[in-house]
């Protein structure tokens, strides 16, 4: 077989997302299932494009990801700091470690009755599953971070006279950063998640308030475009923002083979 | 060129140094390293004395001990038995009075070149909060290793050649009593390392250094040593010390060169056959 260009791939990705939409058209165009259940792209685009002028998109959009943006830097800040303390302390590693993996297992949703009970109906509860949802992965991979440092950097840090208080910001985190990258990445797919669950049943506006609302009204059309929107913005900041900020800390880390 | 200004050392409660000249004295100094498996007796008692200004080169077979005992005199480990004073101090720790360049360059990533030079500078009392002056001491050693151009590069820009060159620099930057090399120019081509061989010394020449540095090849040995230890196999001990009586700056080619280097690797050939495998690497 004859290797693929890069620009060949892309082509091949393009042809297949409209093969896809070209799918969809079709099924819906045989009316196997009622369209009040089954929508059209175009339907779905219509619809999303209503809620766009009547004002109740953007709201929504900017809701959400202005809870994440504030509880996903609580979360990483606080994953951060227990991530170093993990990195630097045995004990504290092994202890924390089963209890974030054993937390990892549980859905991001499973968060939200705790959350409910806990902070009611309020916006804390939502930042309440965020945290709780990204805290761990971010911790874990903090820590993993530091303990796979060279330990070259460790003694050259040490034998230029870095003083026991100014390793951990002048060195360690610094020389743990393409792990810990990795780590925010992953948290803030997980916090997304655990946002837009939140906002399911505990708002009146938001992404997920707009999902509910679609059940509610028996409206498919907007669940289906939400649930797109939910995938574009979450992607969007996982590819283009975290994604470049990775991208480039690995190659000035040296740690990309292919650049 | 003059050579940079060396920056004041902090005060201690240094006691006046040795009339003899003696910067680093090793006395019985040997290494011993226990697991739960087994014990591996890496050097055999040592005792050795390095004058101030003098390039010593510490040669002999990997797995002799050299790299142990360079880490003993850094402070990363503590010899099992015996004592290493710098200055008549003991050395209990690591510390920037006696700063490594590491056999791989082990410059920080995230600092620029200029920036990775003057991280040393920044704990020393004379440099503490006083940006500027880190930045001048450092451009003084960048131009000292043809790398002023390259100051605000990053690290994966820079060659091999100049990574080592950049290293260099950091490790002179807070102007320690004593510098250790732990295989100068492993990793790179011969022609590479010819030259830098060359500016090394040059450097050398300036700044008038201390220092210690450790290789399994016989012509750099002979090429950099003022004084060149041979250690036997595994446990290292001394086996021979050769003065190197040729002026500076010595070309790695030169037949000169070529004759120490085979004196030197002649001490080694006399070891009777059994204690070693053939390998030298």
């Amino acid at each position: 077989m004859r290797p693929t260009t890069e620009r060949g791939t892309k082509r091949y990705v393009a042809g297949f997302y409209l093969l896809l939409l070209g799918g969809w058209q079709t099924l819906f165009s045989l009316q196997l299932i009622p369209d009040y259940l089954f929508p059209s792209p175009l339907q779905v685009g219509e619809r999303l494009w209503e809620l766009a002028r009547d004002g109740l998109l953007w709201p929504s959009v900017s809701a959400t990801l202005m809870r994440m943006t504030i509880g996903f830097s609580a979360a990483a800040g606080l994953g951060l700091i227990v991530g170093v303390v993990m990195g630097m302390n045995r004990v504290v590693n092994q202890c924390l470690r089963s209890l974030f993996l054993g937390l990892q297992t549980l859905p991001t949703a499973a968060w939200v009755p705790i959350s409910l009970l806990l902070f009611g109906l309020s916006d804390r509860g939502i930042y309440f599953v965020i945290i709780m949802s990204s805290v761990a992965a971010v911790a874990i991979a903090t820590s993993d971070g530091i303990l796979h440092i060279p330990p070259l950097h460790l003694r050259a840090a040490r034998t230029l006279g870095t003083p026991g208080y100014a390793m951990p910001l002048r060195v360690i985190l610094p020389a743990a950063l393409p792990g810990i990258v990795t780590g925010v990445k992953l948290g803030w797919t997980l916090g997304w998640h655990g946002a837009v669950s939140a906002e399911l049943i505990k708002s009146s506006v938001g992404l997920g308030y707009l999902l509910y609302m679609g059940r509610e009204l028996n409206d498919a059309a907007q669940v289906l475009g939400i649930m797109m929107l939910t995938i574009l913005f979450g992607l969007l900041l996982d590819r283009f923002l975290f994604g470049q900020i990775e991208r480039r800390i690995r190659k000035r880390w040296g740690l990309t083979s292919q650049g | 060129m003059q050579p940079p200004a060396a920056p004041e050392h902090p005060p201690s409660a240094e006691p006046a140094p040795e009339p003899t000249g003696v910067k680093l004295r090793l006395a019985n100094v040997s290494k011993v390293f226990r697991n739960n498996e087994q014990t591996i007796e890496a050097l055999a008692p040592v005792s050795l004395e390095i004058r101030e200004g003098e390039f010593v080169v510490l040669f002999g077979p990997s797995g002799c001990g050299k790299s142990t005992l360079l880490n003993l005199i850094a402070g990363f480990d503590a010899p099992t038995t015996g004592e290493i004073t710098l200055e008549g101090q003991r050395v209990r720790r690591p510390g920037n009075d006696r700063l490594m360049m590491f056999q791989e360059h082990a410059l920080f990533p995230w600092l620029n070149v200029i920036d990775n030079v003057t991280y040393g500078l920044r704990w020393l009392p004379n440099f503490r909060f006083r940006p500027l002056r880190r930045r001048r001491r450092a451009m003084e050693l960048l131009k000292l290793v043809h790398l002023e151009e390259f100051a605000h590069a990053s690290i994966h820009e820079l060659s091999g050649g100049m990574k080592q060159r950049a290293a260099l620099a950091r490790a002179l930057a807070p102007d320690p009593k004593l510098l250790l090399i732990d295989e100068p120019f492993p990793a790179l081509d011969a022609l590479v390392r010819a030259k830098l061989y060359g500016e090394l010394q040059d450097i050398l020449v300036r700044t008038r250094k201390t220092i210690v540095s450790v290789t399994h090849d016989s012509r750099e040995a002979a090429c950099l040593g003022d004084r060149v230890v041979v250690f036997t196999k595994r446990p290292g001990r001394i086996k021979a010390e050769i003065k190197v009586d040729m002026p500076r700056p010595r070309d790695i080619n030169d037949p000169a060169v070529t004759a120490y280097a085979a004196q030197i690797a002649a001490q080694l050939e006399e070891e009777p056959r059994e204690t070693h495998d053939g390998k030298r690497d």
